[in-house]
């Protein structure tokens, strides 16, 4: 079904007789002859209380949109990373501290000034890879903690 | 140079015909926008209003339009390709408005202009204002783009999402909705013929 081509002289009121003639025998005319005047109407009514904003001011906003989007788009591959980089830590440091639990347990319950005393002359019980690798963690979370830092600021 | 002395038309334009062969448009840049909006922002502006009742919304709805337009920033065979994609997109975000805030009922009073400064404020044009408002936002919507923006049936149907071939009915319900109204209100077709 498409468009009565009179349709368009109804609306726009250019009468003639065999317009007149058609509106008499089509439904679709007909109802669009009952409400164009006052769609007409309607029209006419400037309702606008204030201009519109500036071209210029609109196509500012919208670069400055895009840019948002583009730059949250560029960080996007740097904040997977650096949520993969937190994780990582995280595991390392629960694996370095599974990994000799008990030694350290046993080291934290001999920080006692007597126990100290008494176990002055005796070799740690933690190796020094053990203390290379907390070092290493230490500084890698600490790494993190100030880039993510910096990149909030 | 023969093109600059020639000035063609902003849609030609962009198609940039060399050797014979059309190269790829390319989107709107700042001045063909700032001609397309003067052009269109208007008229733009009083569908959303009529649609959805509301200066402020019309506002808001005409700005987000207007950068979704431009964050897209799709190319356009002419003017007219462009302006049935705004207005396609307005109506969208018109549609949206109102399945997020569900207040359309409410707002039918919002319908008639609120300043005392706008000119219009006889009793018939009052009436018609706020009968228009009583009608479905897509009746509303296919109205408008039909008597106001002259819109073919194809166009008001890509703007609504319906088919094209759909547009006749409804348009027609929408005529007999609103002549039911106006004549319920004793404002009868003043039919000039």
């Amino acid at each position: 079904m498409s468009e009565c081509r009179f349709e368009r002289d109804v609306i726009a009121g250019r009468w003639t007789d065999t317009l007149r003639a058609h509106v008499a025998q089509c439904a679709d005319c007909e109802a669009t002859m009952l409400v164009a005047p006052q769609m007409k109407e309607l029209a006419s009514i400037d309702v606008r209380e204030h201009p519109l904003p500036d071209p210029q001011v609109v196509w500012l906003k919208a670069q400055l949109l895009r840019n948002t989007i583009a730059m949250e788009r560029a960080s996007r591959p740097l904040k997977v990373f650096q949520a993969i980089s937190y994780a990582a830590v995280a595991a390392a440091w629960t694996a370095v501290l599974a990994w000799k639990w008990a030694a350290i347990q046993a080291m934290l319950h001999s920080l006692t000034p007597a126990t100290l005393l008494q176990n002055a002359g005796q070799a740690a019980s933690l190796s020094v890879t053990f203390f290379l690798a907390i070092f290493l963690l230490s500084s890698v979370t600490i790494g993190l903690a100030l880039h993510t830092m910096l990149a909030e600021d | 140079m023969f093109a600059e002395a020639l000035a063609l038309p902003a849609s030609l334009d962009r198609e940039q015909v060399s050797g014979g062969r059309r190269a790829p448009q390319k989107p709107m840049n700042e001045a063909q926008f700032e001609a397309f909006y003067r052009k269109t922002a208007g008229s733009l502006w009083s569908y959303i209003y009529r649609m959805t009742g509301d200066p402020a919304t019309a506002d808001d709805l005409l700005q987000k339009t207007f950068l979704g337009f431009l964050r897209a920033n799709p190319t356009f065979e002419s003017d007219e390709h462009a302006r049935r994609y705004a207005f396609r997109a307005a109506t969208n975000l018109a549609l949206d408005h109102f399945r997020e805030s569900k207040r359309d009922r409410l707002r039918l009073d919002s319908l008639t202009p609120r300043s005392a400064t706008v000119a219009d404020r006889g009793e018939l044009r009052h009436d018609v204002s706020r009968l228009f408002g009583e009608l479905k936002p897509r009746e509303r919507a296919l109205l408008w783009l039909a008597h106001v923006e002259e819109a073919g049936h194809d166009e008001i149907g890509e703007a609504l999402g319906v088919k094209s071939a759909s547009v006749r009915v409804l348009l027609f319900r929408a005529r007999k909705r609103l002549a039911e109204l106006l004549s319920k209100a004793g404002i009868g077709p003043e039919v000039t013929r």
